[in-house]
């Protein structure tokens, strides 16, 4: 495990409903979890010394549409700011990252996405290789058959086991006032529904969902200022596999395996862990590549097959852990985000409550 | 209120890359008919790289035919098939293991829409299509059963370059705040929105207040001046860029409306040249009849005060407001 020059710790979060769509702008989803986040804290906007969010301008459709999004996190009097085109789990790493130089300590993090006026499938094929894949609109689903049934044909997971991934991910969404789905649902009834990209069905796959989500994370001495129950990032790391599909071993997440090692996951208790399992799949993967057991709470809120705002949905994993610990229902445990196809690349956040 | 228009567009670029020492020959090979792989040590790669996957090393361009024929190994049925996928009717994806490569290539494999046809370890065989640009699309797959014969004629030069125009397409109700600034301009008025903490006015409207950090709603809107003045313009020669309309030089400007604190930026003027405007000039918009004006071109993001609801804008003859007093709002 990596030692860090400084404790960083989550002071205040927010997160909007998963919409199945938001008749407003990004900005206008963006502006109450920011104003959430700085009220949470008692600071005046100025006072946070480092901005970063992440979103997608092919998500939005328009050019430079990041910049628009500044209007939510307040950009006068003039902030230092930077984004990622990425989800805003990988905005929390480059915060946390800035962090660790000591000379700042406080930090804005924002991830955003309406994935409702465009088409997901499409847009998201322009992620793949621009030479042999991007062409044939070669998409997230499609990689995301390709894994469901490589499983299958390793003899590792069943239909039957995708089914019980969402029939469990929906029941727990029931607690979940964020989710845009959830109920009780039989493994039967889902088994009986008709293909979409077979082996998988309608809810195997995520709902299409606009949200966003906001954090305020802080060194150690102003984290303990700023609130009574700081949850500490003990370790966060990220790793990718190779963008050809057909070069990796879809069954597996290599990934995951170095990022987990790198967190130090297995160097205590795993209580709970929020993962982003886009598709039911890659539940039955990433619990054997972070090598959970019957011990481990795997995506109490639901998950992303019950609410899924692209750009959101990995930092909004970390939030959902960083409530779960305040509200007691475990001391420690991994949020998981995920960017590029097919679980190509992986992002692990270690959390712990303040002890 | 009627019904306005949804906002439906598509974003495209066209993408221009340069193919390099292995991805060229494959496509030049693509577009005369042949399936081409690279040698990595005794292994063949289809698709072919410029690097040893496992060390990453460098590989010399040393291609060989593979194909036509191979194998299904993984593959995934899509029944709702996108508007940039390779057939409009349902279609298999597969991981193609061609005959002579030790790497899987994936493609497309048409079976009349059926997908029963498809299985692992199926025989597939490539089939090429009529018109071919140098492109992984100029190919797809087939049951090998049934695959036609195909005499495909070689083009002349090697493909060096390949264009790939990507599109985006949006669809989405007119936010209500914009839908009431469009309905606004119908009926002859601009609607702006006055900020609840500072008292500004700003037009159009975003639905919130930038400066404060508020969401603005129906209750800050008022309807402002359609006089005002000119806080800047310039002149567009227009780049023929792709998409581009404009043909001629023209006029753009952004006019402070009176009792607002914000220019609407990207006024066109057709009537006056660069030379007779003037930075503190007084405007007043002249309306269209109300049943020429048209909202069509406002979407959620773009489209202020289009050409399409005013006939022009022409000055008031009023004395210009001195330039010192317009610094401000210089956009």
């Amino acid at each position: 495990m990596v030692s860090l020059a400084e404790d960083v710790a989550i002071v205040a979060f927010e997160q909007t409903p998963s919409h199945a769509h938001f008749n407003d702008s990004e900005p206008a989803m963006i502006m109450p979890c920011v104003n959430s986040v700085i009220e949470q804290v008692g600071m005046d906007r100025h006072e946070i010394d480092f901005t970063i969010a992440g979103s997608c301008d092919y998500l939005s459709g328009m050019p430079f549409a990041f910049v628009m999004n500044i209007d939510a996190v307040g950009a006068w009097p003039p902030v230092y700011e930077s984004h990622v085109e990425m989800d805003g789990a990988w905005a929390l790493f480059e915060g946390f990252v800035r962090l660790q130089s000591g000379d700042i300590d406080t930090v804005l993090v924002s991830g955003s996405g309406k994935c409702s006026p465009g088409s997901y499938r499409e847009g998201f094929s322009l992620q793949t290789d621009p030479y042999v894949h991007a062409p044939i609109g070669l998409d997230p689903r499609t990689q995301a058959g390709f894994q469901a049934q490589a499983l299958i044909a390793a003899g590792k997971a069943t239909e039957r086991d995708f089914a019980e991934v969402v029939a469990r991910s929906h029941a727990n969404a029931k607690n979940n006032p964020y989710a845009q789905l959830s109920g009780d649902l039989s493994v039967e009834e889902l088994l009986a529904e008709p293909y979409v990209q077979q082996p998988l069905r309608r809810l195997d796959c995520p709902p299409t969902s606009d949200g966003a989500a906001a954090m305020i994370i802080a060194r150690a001495d102003k984290a303990r200022e700023l609130c009574d129950n700081p949850v500490w990032i003990r370790a966060i790391d990220h790793r990718i596999d190779s963008h050809h599909p057909t070069l990796r071993d879809l069954t597996d997440s290599p990934s995951v395996r170095i990022a987990a090692d790198r967190v130090g996951l297995h160097d205590g208790p795993v209580d709970i862990a929020e993962l982003t399992v886009t598709y039911s799949p890659e539940e039955i993967i990433l619990r054997d590549a972070l090598g959970l057991n019957g011990e481990t709470t795997v995506n109490p809120s639901g998950g992303p097959l019950t609410g899924s705002p692209f750009m959101a949905v990995g930092l909004t994993r970390v939030i959902e852990l960083a409530r779960a610990i305040r509200n007691g229902n475990g001391g420690r445990g991994v949020a998981h985000a995920s960017s590029g196809p097919a679980l190509q690349q992986n992002l692990l956040c270690v959390l712990e409550g303040d002890s | 209120m009627p019904q306005l228009h949804d906002v439906d567009y598509t974003l495209e670029y066209p993408y221009t890359r340069t193919t390099g020492p292995v991805i060229g020959p494959f496509l030049t090979g693509l577009r005369d008919g042949r399936i081409l792989g690279q040698r990595c040590g005794d292994r063949v790669l289809c698709p072919p790289m410029e690097f040893d996957p496992d060390t990453f090393a460098t590989l010399e361009p040393d291609l060989v035919e593979v194909g036509p024929g191979g194998v299904v190994v993984n593959w995934t049925w899509v029944a709702e098939p996108s508007a940039k996928h390779p057939f409009d009717r349902p279609f298999g994806f597969a991981f193609i293991k061609l005959d002579g490569a030790d790497t899987d290539l994936v493609h497309a494999v048409d079976t009349g829409g059926d997908p029963e046809a498809m299985n692992t370890g199926m025989r597939v065989r490539a089939q090429f299509r009529d018109e071919r640009h140098g492109s992984v699309a100029d190919v797809y797959f087939v049951p090998e059963g049934d695959a036609a014969d195909q005499v495909i004629q070689p083009g002349e030069e090697p493909v060096t370059i390949t264009e790939h125009l990507i599109g985006l397409r949006i669809n989405e109700p007119l936010y209500p705040h914009r839908a009431r600034f469009a309905q606004g301009l119908l009926d002859g008025k601009i609607i702006g929105q006055r900020s609840p903490v500072t008292g500004k006015v700003y037009v159009p409207g975003r639905g919130y207040d930038n400066m404060s950090r508020v969401l603005m709603s129906e209750a800050d809107e008022v309807e402002v001046s359609d006089v005002g003045t000119v806080v800047a313009f310039t002149e567009l020669n227009p780049v023929q860029y792709y998409g581009q309309t404009e043909t001629e030089p023209y006029v753009r400007c952004s006019i402070l409306f009176d009792g607002t604190d914000q220019p609407v930026i990207g006024i066109d003027i057709r009537d006056m040249t660069v030379d007779e405007m003037r930075v503190g000039m007084r405007m007043r918009c002249i309306w269209r009849d109300p049943d020429e004006r048209s909202v069509e071109d406002i979407d959620n993001r773009y489209g202020n005060i289009p050409e399409t609801v005013y006939a022009r804008f022409e000055p008031t003859g009023e004395p210009d407001i001195p330039a010192d007093e317009l610094k401000e709002h210089s956009w």
